[in-house]
């Protein structure tokens, strides 16, 4: 019990579950309004943990305002992708099925190409800093500063895309192509602008991701991958293209990750992340908060 | 006719066989290096000391091959950290590219895997980045390990370094790789026998992303020492975790990290007080090349050598060197040459019984004041090993 109210724990839950959250939230809004299974997620992820990583060793300019650098340098890079690559998938596809095939193998090289380019312009040296990390005292545990700070931007990133999605009218938009693609065409919707928006919204937020993440654990060229399967299992879980469901999913996996180890033992922790994962997929086959048929 | 004719023949000659020394062919050196995959972060400076070397050679008018000096050109291809591409590419070097000398692959897996095909083809290999007992009692006859970091050997030492400090419990936690995993089995007996009880002994997965629950048991169970058998990255979320939650030990072994210049960039003095493995540092003085090599390191790369894999990849060409020099090419004389002579590396003298080096007393470090000393065994050590501070 007393593990169970350790603040220390609740910290390095919702710490984790914020990454989780952040990771996923942009690969599933590419995944819900367009089927494309973006595997080059992480690799974003990673380009704007470089971005930070250099803008402050070089300048000194540090993640938390250089964040903005990488989330909008991704976007930007998210417009390019989509452009030249993407488009041509979702035109030249005529089933689901094709357009998540296509794209799994067309993103699979880009997240190579990337690997590869960043591994021979910078080495595949792991790299890291130092920012924010001293210790901050907050009743009877105590918390390193930077993942207080990646706590509030992640929370108040994942809060505005919610009231975003749920207010704004590009953003109802946006759940309106995911829950029914073509009804949204038909009530006057966009697609192709609606798509573009999610596509760099969606690089956008891994930027962030990346930057946020650079304060707290060294990067390499080869970093990304394990957060896309992370990404991955977060929104199959929470319902694949139900964006709320991911940011659920993300919390439910921090959950078995921090306390499962607690309870149990370090060792366990795979066995319990996919066991409940498979669990649960067996129990729901469209995840926690997937509706079945929703997202065709 | 001929008696006119003779002396231009004669210079004729004379100059063919200048030109044939001074120009001769250069030496083909290959190696598979993990420049992708999950090895990639790790394996660079193995890659660095090989090209730094090979730089320094050629600076020198190239390698001297049983007399005759030649350039050194290196062929070498991405493993992508797979043991079966490895394999591939050794077969590949030898029988295909017909290299005339093999360095070795990054770290213990990649060894391992290339034994059975320089076995087959008698193709000696000086080893660097591995210390597997299991790799040692192959007794494979052409590879040798310049390192004296097997666990077996490491772990009994270990245990007396901590008896010696007084330790009288300890926690343990270890990655699920197969390095740490070696140097548990070995630990744990050790550690038994030392009289040192184990408070915790969990294993986590190489994918760990948080520590803090198994960090917060440790910090509950109040060990005296705690062994992080760690590899570089989780060595950072280890020594960032300990910090947050305030696992003070006065004793804290961080098996895999504290050597490489990456995590000295993160940390800075607070990684001082963190014991480690390792069996190398510039500051010796009975070893004068190895500040050397130090300093030739930062000039090339513009960073600072690990104590790790830098410097033994570096020690396994300056052997390679020594006995091309007195063998020649011939693989046979090479592995004679190897298995009987003393050679001069920047880890002082090497010699092998076995695949081991016999000459390299096992050792331990810590982190001080920045530096990477030794600090056992006694006779060796560098500096005395201190009372680890509490985190700031």
């Amino acid at each position: 019990m007393d593990d169970l109210l350790s603040g220390q724990l609740v910290v390095a839950t919702l710490v984790l579950g914020v990454i989780y959250g952040l990771v996923a939230l942009g690969l599933n809004l590419i995944y819900g309004t367009m089927r494309l299974l973006n595997v080059a997620h992480g690799e974003i992820l990673m380009l704007g943990g470089y971005l930070s990583y250099w803008l402050f060793t070089l300048i000194g300019i540090g993640p938390l305002y250089s964040m903005f650098v990488a989330t909008a340098l991704a976007a930007a890079l998210g417009v390019f992708v989509y452009h030249f690559l993407c488009r041509r998938v979702l035109t030249a596809s005529k089933l689901v099925e094709q357009i998540e095939a296509n794209s799994l193998l067309l993103l699979f090289g880009v997240s190579i190409i990337l690997q590869n380019v960043i591994a021979l312009s910078f080495t595949s040296t792991a790299r890291a800093y130092a920012y924010l990390d001293q210790i901050i005292h907050v009743g009877t545990f105590q918390v390193t500063a930077n993942r207080l700070a990646v706590l509030a931007i992640g929370l108040t990133v994942c809060v505005t895309c919610v009231l975003y999605f749920r207010a704004s009218m590009t953003g109802l938009a946006i759940r309106a192509l995911i829950q029914r693609p073509d009804a949204a065409a038909l009530v006057g919707i966009n697609i192709e602008r609606v798509r573009l928006i999610s596509f760099s919204l969606g690089f956008g937020i891994a930027g962030l991701a990346g930057g946020l993440i650079s304060m707290l654990e060294q990067i390499s060229p080869f970093m990304g991958f394990p957060f896309t399967i992370a990404a991955f299992v977060v929104i199959i879980l929470g319902g694949l293209g139900n964006l709320y469901g991911g940011l659920a999913g993300a919390f439910v996996l921090a959950i078995i990750e921090v306390y499962g180890v607690a309870f149990t033992s370090a060792s366990m922790r795979s066995i319990l992340i996919y066991g409940v994962f498979i669990g649960i997929l067996v129990w729901r086959p469209h995840g926690l908060f997937g509706l079945r048929g929703a997202a065709r | 006719m001929f008696k006119r004719i003779l002396p231009t023949l004669s210079g004729l000659a004379a100059l063919l066989i200048a030109t044939a020394v001074s120009a001769a062919d250069p030496i083909k050196i290959g190696f598979s290096h993990s420049k992708t995959g999950i090895f990639a972060a790790a394996a660079t400076s193995q890659l660095q000391s090989y090209e730094l070397w090979r730089e320094q050679m050629n600076a020198l008018g190239g390698l001297d091959v049983a007399g005759t000096k030649r350039k050194i050109e290196f062929v070498h291809y991405d493993d992508q950290s797979n043991s079966g591409k490895a394999v591939q590419i050794y077969e590949k070097l030898i029988t295909n590219d017909k290299v005339d000398l093999l360095l070795a692959p990054w770290g213990t897996s990649l060894h391992f895997a290339i034994v059975g095909v320089i076995s087959r083809y008698k193709f000696p290999v000086i080893g660097n980045t591995a210390a597997s007992v299991q790799l040692r009692d192959l007794k494979a006859g052409n590879i040798w390990f310049p390192t004296s970091l097997f666990p077996d050997r490491q772990s009994v030492e270990l245990a007396k370094l901590l008896k010696k400090q007084g330790v009288t419990s300890a926690a343990l936690i270890t990655n699920q790789l197969p390095y740490t995993q070696e140097n548990k089995k070995f630990v744990v007996p050790a550690l038994k026998q030392a009289g040192i009880k184990l408070l915790v002994n969990e294993d986590y997965p190489p994918n760990v992303k948080d520590m803090t629950a198994l960090l917060t048991k440790v910090k509950k169970a109040k060990p005296e020492a705690v062994l992080a058998y760690t590899y570089p990255g989780d060595a950072v979320l280890y020594v960032k975790g300990a910090r947050e939650v305030g696992l003070n030990a006065a004793t804290q072994v961080v098996l895999l990290g504290p050597q490489y210049d990456f995590f000295a960039k993160i940390f800075g003095p607070t990684r001082n007080g963190l014991v480690t493995m390792g069996h190398w540092t510039p500051l010796r003085k009975d070893w004068p090349t190895a500040k050397v090599f130090f300093d030739d390191f930062k000039a090339r790369w513009k960073t600072n050598a690990d104590y790790l894999d830098a410097p033994l990849a570096y020690m396994s060409v300056q052997i390679l060197q020594q006995a091309v020099a007195k063998a020649g090419l011939d693989k046979s004389k090479l592995r004679q040459v190897i298995s009987s002579t003393t050679f001069k590396s920047i880890n002082g003298p090497v010699r092998f019984k076995g695949v081991e080096n016999i000459a390299l007393p096992t050792m331990i470090s810590q982190i001080q004041n920045g530096q990477q000393h030794i600090v056992w065994p006694p006779d060796q050590a560098t500096s005395k090993i201190i009372a680890k501070p509490a985190w700031k």
